[in-house]
């Protein structure tokens, strides 16, 4: 099965059935969660300035 | 068996619980909406409407503001605990904005999520028709505006174009299939195409 179908296939699921909103939630909290631990870890002398060296890094700044 | 979403009036209502991102997005609102209006674009109306991916920003439209107005926002961002990536005083962002050129705050000690703050005005023609046409979704006890979903699937889909927009754009053709229509499609197309 192609991505998209999977795409197809699951809106279709979610339209009919809100109980599958949980494994959304589940991936969006544990995508943040893991995001803040990271970031907390590789910036933890000034935050802001190596954070904005590494946006720059990475085309975002 | 409860539906994924059910209208109200001219409210689209999700049926299901806030996450994390969208604590973020509505703390992020309930101090901008205190001095300008907004339309939350792209990435997250998909995700907002179920589609199960990642999202590293959010994208919001907001009209330009006075230099003055926008340093009290600015001033009650950074009281709130939310920091910019492209400068901590209003001298070095507002030059940003006046060019049109996109901004972006996180919360404070955190890089990702972020806002994406896209300035428009009247001559940003496609921009400034779906912000002046919103469409108000409610989560629990969140309201957003977004675009129009016919409006949002079709930039998505003549316009962006890529992998992540296709499927986006997939996902809420599918999930809104009794809800949108197809003249609505014919009346945005030539408005989008002026983005191109």
């Amino acid at each position: 099965m192609k991505e998209i179908d999977y795409v197809e296939l699951f809106a279709g699921k979610i339209r009919e059935d809100n109980s599958l909103f949980q494994q959304q939630k589940a991936l969006i909290e544990a995508q943040i969660k893991g995001s803040s631990s990271l970031f907390r870890n590789m910036f933890n002398k000034n935050f802001k300035a190596q954070a904005r060296e590494y946006l720059k890094g990475i085309d975002l700044l | 068996m409860v539906k994924g979403y059910s209208i109200n009036d001219d409210t689209i209502i999700i049926n299901r619980q806030l996450t994390s991102l969208d604590f973020f997005v509505k703390d992020f609102l309930d101090i901008l909406k205190k001095h300008t209006d907004y339309l939350i674009v792209s990435g997250f109306v998909s995700i907002a409407t179920g589609r199960t991916r990642g999202t590293e920003d959010v994208d919001l439209l907001f009209p330009i503001i006075p230099k003055e107005n926008f340093g009290i926002l600015f001033e009650d961002l950074k009281m709130n605990k939310f920091w910019c990536y492209q400068g901590d005083s209003i001298e070095e962002i507002y030059p940003y904005i006046k060019n049109l050129q996109n901004i972006r705050f996180a919360r404070a000690q955190e890089v990702f999520p972020n806002m994406e703050l896209i300035p428009i005005d009247k001559n940003r023609k496609t921009k400034y028709f779906e912000f002046t046409h919103p469409q108000k979704i409610k989560i629990q006890d969140f309201e957003l505006k977004i675009p129009p979903i016919e409006f949002e699937i079709l930039y998505k889909e003549l316009i962006l174009g890529g992998k992540k927009d296709l499927s986006d754009a997939k996902h809420l053709r599918t999930f809104f299939s009794g809800y949108i229509k197809e003249e609505k499609f014919k009346e945005y197309k030539p408005i989008i195409l002026l983005e191109r």
